[in-house]
């Protein structure tokens, strides 16, 4: 597998608020970009200023699962959409004006979150067709793996919570 | 000294991102590479593929590559194509050297012949011309011919899919013919082109490359509609990746341009002179090995030299004919893609808006992977015959004003 110094020693990322774990997140482990959604969910089209244009499927509770991940997280995008994974959802999701900080990777991303988590905390939330290696026994952080037909919001968050912040008190 | 001054020198002092001590990624070995036992190369092995004009599988033997295997394609002489693996199972010698006879080849140096299926028909030099023949199989490959093309299915026996059909070769009309060319059209370069077949691949779901490439580098190379940027919209198909592409045209109309990338390697790029309608061509991207493909595209048109016609020129020049310097400033496809490298380092691509359908290519080339380890079949794959007829969506659909404006392309 190539180095992940190796992207990251063309691009560099903006970086998150201090002191907060990561939450990594996949467009496709947000909304579900293909096929049916399995749960209730808006069809939202969506546009890069006319740039180009898709469709997309929205689950219902989505938003409040990005906005409770956001209380919690830095968030960082890792995706294919590099710096328009934030442009184009930002409507559909309520996001915050300034965008998120973003990784432009599309397969095996592991080791360019680590190199860019410093040692912080992270949890990488993504579906499963992103991983062409096999993972690592040992990541170093939490995977989380979504169903790509339900999103984010076919996930129990209270779970991704206490994996990384520990048992809640 | 002006603001402008002092950040360049604050800048220069620092000297970040120069390219000393410069690392590279690599590619995705997964997606790219073709051959035996790779995990594309294994969903490339569940379809059929054009591998030869029929009228080039003669009595005279050839060499062709196909997806990393050297085979040899021969026509018996009572007309059945075949598709063996060279070395000839007794001790060796290349078929290649062989002589074609009524039911088979002849190996040159023992005199074993074999037919189509690989089937020993006989060892001259044997008892009997040979009592244990039927006990040995040189190994082969089914092919089949279709539309002036000879088919090659290189997958496993039990696998082996219906070769499909494609309704805009079904029916020919009056006054028109199939147009068959196995010389590169749409790569914009040489006949086999000498760089990784993805890269040609993927820039099918590219259209943002054609207003800078095609018009702003080799000036207007198509129509001045094309020189437009335009609105793009990408979309999964059951079998492939699609995208609409909406220009505006001066005249109140509106054009869509629909091109297809369709599995396992087809390429649906209608005439990008814009020949209005679905599309009258399509093509197949067929790596002979991990740098080296070719294309073989199929057409319907009056004009026998339609395929060639179509071939972009660059200030009037084909590309055959540019020195170094015009292919330098008139850079078409070939030039860009081949300049990707002999297989572009994919890792290290910052992926944009532009990328969106390359992306989701990539992303549909990763599911199929994983469909094909599974044991299931990859998405396209033929089981029965009454399906065998495949549609095709793309074209060039000119809209009138009228037709625009019930759409929502164009402004009241
Ligand atoms: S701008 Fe796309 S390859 Fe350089
Ligand atoms: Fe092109």
């Amino acid at each position: 597998m190539p180095s992940p110094a190796a992207l990251l020693a063309k691009y560099t990322p903006a970086a998150v608020t201090a002191g907060r774990p990561l939450a990594v997140l996949g467009v496709d482990g947000v909304v579900v970009l293909e096929g049916e959604a399995r749960v209730p969910a808006r069809l939202e089209h969506l546009s890069a200023r006319g740039k180009w244009v898709r469709d997309l499927q929205v689950p219902d509770g989505t938003r409040e699962a990005v906005a409770h991940l956001a209380r919690r997280y830095g968030i960082v995008w890792a995706s294919e959409w590099g710096p328009n994974a934030h442009l184009a959802l930002a409507g559909v999701l309520g996001l915050p004006a300034a965008p998120w900080p973003y990784l432009p990777v599309q397969f095996n991303k592991l080791a360019a979150i680590r190199e860019y988590a410093a040692g912080r905390p992270w949890v990488w939330i993504d579906d499963p067709v992103v991983d062409l290696d096999p993972l690592p026994g040992e990541p170093g952080g939490v995977i989380v793996r979504v169903d790509p037909a339900r999103g984010l919001a076919g996930l129990d968050l209270s779970v991704i919570d206490e994996a990384v912040f520990g048992p809640a008190a | 000294m002006s603001d402008v001054t002092t950040t360049h020198a604050t800048e220069a002092a620092a000297d970040t991102g120069t390219a000393y001590g410069l690392e590279l990624g690599g590619p995705l070995d997964d997606l790219a590479r073709v051959g035996p036992g790779t995990p594309f190369g294994e969903v490339l092995r569940r379809y059929w593929h054009p591998i030869s004009k029929a009228e080039k599988a003669t009595t005279t033997p050839r060499r062709v590559k196909v997806l990393g295997e050297e085979l040899i394609l021969f026509r018996t002489r009572r007309g059945e194509p075949a598709l063996l693996h060279p070395r000839c199972i007794h001790r060796g010698a290349s078929l290649y050297y062989g002589g074609v006879e009524e039911d088979g080849i002849r190996c040159c140096y023992h005199g074993w012949v074999f037919d189509p299926q690989g089937h020993c028909l006989e060892q001259p030099c044997e008892p009997d011309l040979g009592q244990h023949r039927d006990k040995v199989r040189q190994p082969w490959y089914p092919v089949r011919e279709r539309y002036g093309l000879v088919w090659a299915y290189l997958g496993p026996a039990g696998k082996k899919p219906v070769l499909p059909r494609y309704d805009v070769f079904e029916t020919i009309p009056e006054g028109q013919q199939l147009i068959v060319n196995d010389a590169g059209v749409g790569g914009g370069g040489p006949e086999v082109l000498d760089f990784n077949w993805l890269q040609h691949w993927e820039n099918v779901m590219d259209p943002f490359h054609v207003p800078i490439l095609h018009a702003r580098f080799s000036g207007e190379q198509f129509t001045a509609e094309m020189a437009v940027i335009p609105e793009v919209t990408f979309e999964y198909t059951p079998v492939g990746v699609r995208s609409t592409q909406i220009r505006k045209l001066d005249d109140q109309r509106a054009l869509r341009r629909r091109t297809e990338v369709m599995f396992p390697n087809l390429r649906v790029v209608p005439s990008p002179r814009l020949t209005p309608g679905p599309t009258n061509l399509i093509g197949w991207v067929v790596p002979e090995d991990d740098t080296t493909f070719r294309i073989f595209t199929l057409a319907v048109h009056e004009d026998p030299d339609f395929l060639v016609k179509l071939r972009s020129t660059f200030g009037g020049k084909p590309w055959a004919e540019l020195s170094e310097e015009e292919h330098r400033r008139m850079p078409g496809d070939y030039e860009a893609q081949k300049s990707q490298g002999p297989i572009s380092l994919h890792s290290e691509d910052h992926l944009t808006t532009t990328d969106q359908g390359v992306a989701m290519l990539r992303r549909m080339m990763a599911r199929q992977i994983r469909a094909v380890t599974a044991g299931d079949d990859p998405v396209g794959v033929i089981r029965d015959p009454a399906d065998e007829i495949v549609g095709i969506t793309g074209g060039n659909f000119f809209l009138t004003r009228e037709e625009a404006l019930a759409e929502g392309l164009v402004d009241a």
